[in-house]
């Protein structure tokens, strides 16, 4: 008998066969997310990313405050890449108000950006290294990232959500000796980086789990929008800081890493190697650096933007993150758009699994270089 | 490279860190040295002095009660209230001063930026964990007294590696 079911509900004619899971959110293997992922024994027929559990409602928050009072919270999506979050929302501003930025703080700025990357692909390390079942390349990165953590606290003041960068600049100048304490920890670290190939990136067990699961092809990384390191890991020579310089990235000396496999192996080494270019980035901006000089412009009390929208993007740790301004005249903004990386990553996701051990499901979902909070703003 | 081969450089690789110091911060035995003496601001220069953006230092002296630090946290963490003090400065008419809650600071420190006469500054004390709500509200009389502070341990890095102390 058909019974009558409420609007908007439809009931499914599923397989016998077919189980249905729901990895998340409770669990630690998803990450403030649920997985709705449909198993055939243990091959992977369909999942469906469900997101949205940690919605904050950054964008509506920014209508209420102005340009100064919108940098805390901004930053809390991501809070250890919260220099690369806060980046595009200054040079947006920046664009906004018509302020003229320091040399010396574009510098700074830089320095502090390549940094919190190396943090933040440290920390996505560790998850995945867990998440394959090997816990030292959960303690080894966990470890060094400590070394960027002490950097950025010396430069900024708090460990996390340094708050650092505003609309004209930066906060504060370097402490006395920074740049040697930065070079020799730089150089550390790269030392550090270079023993992790053994202990992980060549270690069979890894390999023989990620290499040639979740293949994303050129043509279909294109057409599913994605950025940052999973685009590159498939063949596509896209980075934001070469295409579109911000700041002082055309007189830096990096390269862009490109990979052409589009598995999970070359999307989880792409942001390792990444960490070397972000090591050259910051010896060659240290290098370059004008040695003194002012680090910010003032801005005035309650500054107002003109009848104007902007649209700044950058290149985070997760691919290409941008701020879509609209201002009416008013000293906080008429509408605050963030456009991120975590999120177009994802939509890949149910073209990835289809057809994968539902053991393989950890090594490609976070291979993904996926972060639900910012994917959920 | 051969499968057994791989898993031998791979344990090899770890193995060899036994010989090596931690690295681990022991933490309430040892404390880690922050550059200056908290976040400050310098006049000359309108912008910041770096330093580890902690729990706050009140100059009740400087302090005009202009609420300015109050109007800088609102919409940020509203951790920040005005309260009349039993004091009498000659530039401070109304006697009041600010009030701060820790369980609502996050410590961003756009307090320091905004303050005009350099009354307000953040220090490098850290540890302000109690057992109730209201022992974090900080009081202008609390907030002005100077934190002790013993931190000394600093990284070391050599050709062994970095360890702390």
């Amino acid at each position: 008998m058909a019974t009558q079911l409420p609007p908007g509900i439809r009931l499914e004619t599923v397989d016998d066969r077919i189980m249905t899971l729901n990895v998340g959110p409770q669990h630690p293997g998803s990450g403030h997310m649920r997985l709705i992922i449909k198993v055939d024994g243990d091959y992977i027929v369909s999942c469906d990313p469900d997101p949205g559990y940690v919605h904050r409602g950054e964008e509506k928050m920014a209508e209420y405050r102005n340009y100064i009072q919108n940098i805390p919270h901004l930053e809390r999506p991501v809070i250890h890449d919260s220099s690369n979050i806060l980046y595009p929302y200054c040079l947006a501003v920046e664009e906004l108000l018509g302020i003229e930025v320091p040399e010396r703080a574009k510098y700074i700025r830089v320095i502090a950006a390549e940094l919190n990357r190396c943090i933040y692909i440290l920390y996505w390390l560790a998850i995945y290294g867990i998440f394959l079942g090997h816990s030292t390349m959960f303690m080894w990165p966990a470890g060094d990232r400590e070394l960027f953590i002490d950097l950025l606290e010396a430069m900024s003041g708090a460990r996390v959500t340094h708050a650092y960068l505003v609309p004209g600049g930066v906060r504060n100048d370097l402490p006395a000796n920074f740049e040697e304490r930065c070079l020799r920890q730089v150089d550390y670290l790269e030392k550090r980086l270079k023993e992790y190939l053994a202990v992980f990136y060549k270690n069979p067990i890894l390999i023989s789990r990620t290499e040639g699961t979740g293949i994303l092809s050129r043509t279909d990384a294109i057409r599913l929008g994605t950025t940052g390191s999973v685009l590159r890991a498939s063949g596509v020579n896209f980075d934001i800081r070469k295409k579109e310089p911000y700041d002082v990235y055309e007189n830096l000396d990096f390269e862009t890493v490109v990979m052409k496999e589009g598995d999970s192996y070359a999307r989880s080494y792409v942001p390792y190697l990444e960490m070397f270019e972000s090591c050259r980035i910051i010896r060659d901006a240290i290098r370059k650096m004008p040695k003194s000089g002012s680090v910010r412009t003032k801005l005035k009390p309650n500054p107002k933007g003109g009848n104007d929208e902007v649209y700044k993007r950058v290149e985070s740790g997760r691919g290409a993150l941008g701020y879509y301004i609209v201002s009416n005249n008013r000293p906080e903004p008429y509408r605050v758009k963030i456009s991120v990386g975590s999120f177009r990553n994802l939509i890949c996701m149910p073209y990835l699994l289809k057809g994968e051990l539902l053991g393989n499901m950890p090594a490609v979902y976070w291979s993904l270089n996926y972060w639900p909070v910012e994917a959920d703003r | 490279m051969s499968t057994a081969g791989g898993i031998i450089r791979a344990l090899n690789s770890g193995v060899k860190h036994l010989a090596i110091r931690r690295f681990t911060l022991r933490y309430p035995e040892q404390k880690l040295k922050f550059v200056g003496d908290g976040f400050q601001f310098n006049p000359e220069t309108g912008v910041g002095i770096a330093g580890l953006r902690g729990r706050h230092i009140l100059y009740h002296e400087h302090c005009t009660g202009c609420q300015l630090c109050s109007v800088a946290c609102e919409g940020i963490a509203e951790a920040i209230g005005m309260v009349k003090v039993n004091e009498t400065w000659k530039q401070n008419k109304k006697a009041i001063m600010p009030q701060i809650d820790y369980g609502k600071c996050v410590f961003c420190g756009l307090c320091v930026d905004a303050c005009p006469f350099y009354a307000l500054y953040m220090t490098n004390d850290y540890e302000l964990s109690s057992f109730t709500k209201s022992a974090l509200i900080y009081t202008p009389a609390q907030l002005a007294i100077k934190p002790r502070i013993s931190q000394d341990v600093e990284i070391k890095i050599d050709d062994r590696g970095a360890a702390h102390g």
